[in-house]
């Protein structure tokens, strides 16, 4: 399995690429909470819309969003597939000996939907920053130290973990190791090829380590200063806010109208 | 067994970040009380990192494979560190594998990293009396794996349970969430083992990775 590049396109030129990351970070998380809080199919399309406005305006191509959909699309079948056969008791339509309702086709629209929403917004998130201003980023915004240099540590030995994963799993295959079968001798194998990684990647951090401490670790740098937002990064985060709180608010009315019906 | 977007109503996944972060705090807290605690940091990482790697290797399990899951060998090498490494384990799988969700990254923390906490105590039993019996190391190995995933699955399906959309036709749901339950048992057995592998193959290749981070 090979890491996928998040951020390979982050040196395009966009609102989204210009904007303050730690602006961003607060906006698009409160964006995406506030797509999960809908459960109205009006303001489903509103999501819908709000959705594919940021992914416009982000100019990120289409091709990044079907290559980070390859895995989930997988799930979402699954979903649009089972719910609207097995969910509900009113059915609007029968196949054979199968019958479609209409309360799972809606649960099954109302994930669909959010969950695409969300994942195109995460992927604006992360796509429109380099990784690491990400990183720096939610340090800025007081992200424990400790728990950003591990997230920046882990993220720079994964793809070579990774690659030490490929290597020996190359070498076993050209000794003869098949893997397909079952049995405790095969099982032992891949234990041990795990061990391997394990153990290979705690010898490597005792390098890391010395290296690191050779090089002045512990004396954590302060991103509080390392960015500066203008207005235009306020205006943004006001705007994305604000639609957040009318999904919200629009969602809590609805809420109460279908309540009192 | 990650709960992706869009299927938790918010109170559930905002109650998940609640937990998880109060996890993450008592981890932090620990560590920080550690003479040095930066020095275990990249043994931490690069270990959180192995560890999400190795779960990319399959086992055989007829007709299928299925991944190993090693939440509880993390907890039992990782120690306290073993809930932040989780956390940012399942940040990598959301955000670059869109496995998970970000607005559930809460919540399945606390599926996956709560039980990698028990199995550090499971664990820790071991330094009562002779630390490097190989029958003790064995034993508590395969509990460790084993529970953990055993926790992890008890605690998914009750989340899963508590927060389904009510007009569901609710017999089918729970036939779902009973086959989903039993699906699981293999796995308990399957982890249990292969932690104990693990954990023997490490006794003897290289002990001091089991005194902990």
């Amino acid at each position: 399995m090979k890491v996928g590049a998040i951020d390979e396109y982050s040196s395009l030129s966009s609102p989204f690429h210009r904007w303050d990351p730690r602006y961003k970070l607060v906006g698009f998380l409160t964006l995406i909470f506030a797509f999960s809080f809908v459960r109205d199919l009006r303001l489903l399309l509103a999501v819908v819309t709000v959705t594919v406005g940021i992914y416009l305006v982000s100019r990120l191509p289409a091709s990044y969003l079907v290559r980070r959909l390859r895995y989930p699309s997988l799930f979402l079948l699954a979903l649009v597939l089972i719910m609207p056969f097995v969910s509900g008791q009113t059915v609007v339509a029968s196949l054979g000996p199968l019958a479609v309702r209409q309360e799972g086709l809606i649960a099954s629209l109302l994930i669909a939907t959010r969950f695409l929403a969300i994942l195109t917004v995460g992927s604006v998130l992360f796509g429109t920053a380099p990784f690491l201003t990400t990183i720096r980023a939610m340090r800025a915004l007081r992200l424990p130290g400790l728990l950003a240099d591990m997230v920046l540590l882990s993220f720079r030995y994964l793809h070579e973990i990774g690659n030490d994963l490929q290597k020996m799993q190359t070498a076993m295959k050209l000794r003869g190791f098949g893997g397909r079968s079952v049995g405790l001798r095969n099982i032992r194998i891949l234990a041990w090829l795990a061990g391997s990684i394990l153990v290979r990647s705690y010898e490597r951090a005792e390098w890391v380590y010395k290296a690191m401490i050779v090089r002045g670790y512990g004396h954590a740098p302060d991103y509080r200063g390392y960015f500066h937002a203008r207005a235009s990064d306020v205006a943004i985060l006001v705007v994305l806010l604000l639609t957040a709180a009318s999904l919200a608010a629009g969602q809590i009315i609805s809420g109460h109208a279908s309540g009192a019906t | 067994m990650h709960i992706p977007d869009g299927i938790l109503p918010v109170p559930v996944s905002a109650g998940g970040y609640a937990v998880a972060a109060a996890a993450t705090w008592y981890s932090l807290r620990k560590i920080n009380q550690k003479e040095n605690p930066r020095e275990d940091v990249p043994k931490a990482a690069l270990l959180t990192a192995a560890f999400f790697v190795a779960s990319w290797i399959h086992i055989p399990v007829p007709p299928a494979s299925v991944h190993l899951v090693l939440n509880g060998l993390l907890g039992a090498v990782l120690g306290y560190f073993a809930f932040p490494a989780i956390v940012i384990g399942l940040f990598f799988q959301a955000v670059m594998f869109q496995h998970g969700g970000l607005t559930t990254l809460g919540a399945n923390a606390v599926i996956m990293g709560l039980p990698a906490l028990a199995a550090h105590y499971i664990f820790r039993l071991r330094n009562l009396g002779d630390r490097w019996n190989r029958t003790k190391v064995a034993v508590l190995g395969f509990l460790s794996g084993s529970l953990a995933v055993g926790i992890s699955v008890a605690i998914f399906i009750a989340v899963l349970l508590t927060n389904l959309p009510s007009q569901l036709d609710a017999p089918t749901e729970m036939t779902a969430i009973y086959a989903l339950a039993i699906a699981h048992l293999p796995l308990m057995g399957i982890e249990g083992v292969i932690t104990t592998m693990l954990v023997l193959f490490i006794r003897r290749v290289r002990p001091t990775i089991l005194d902990g981070v």
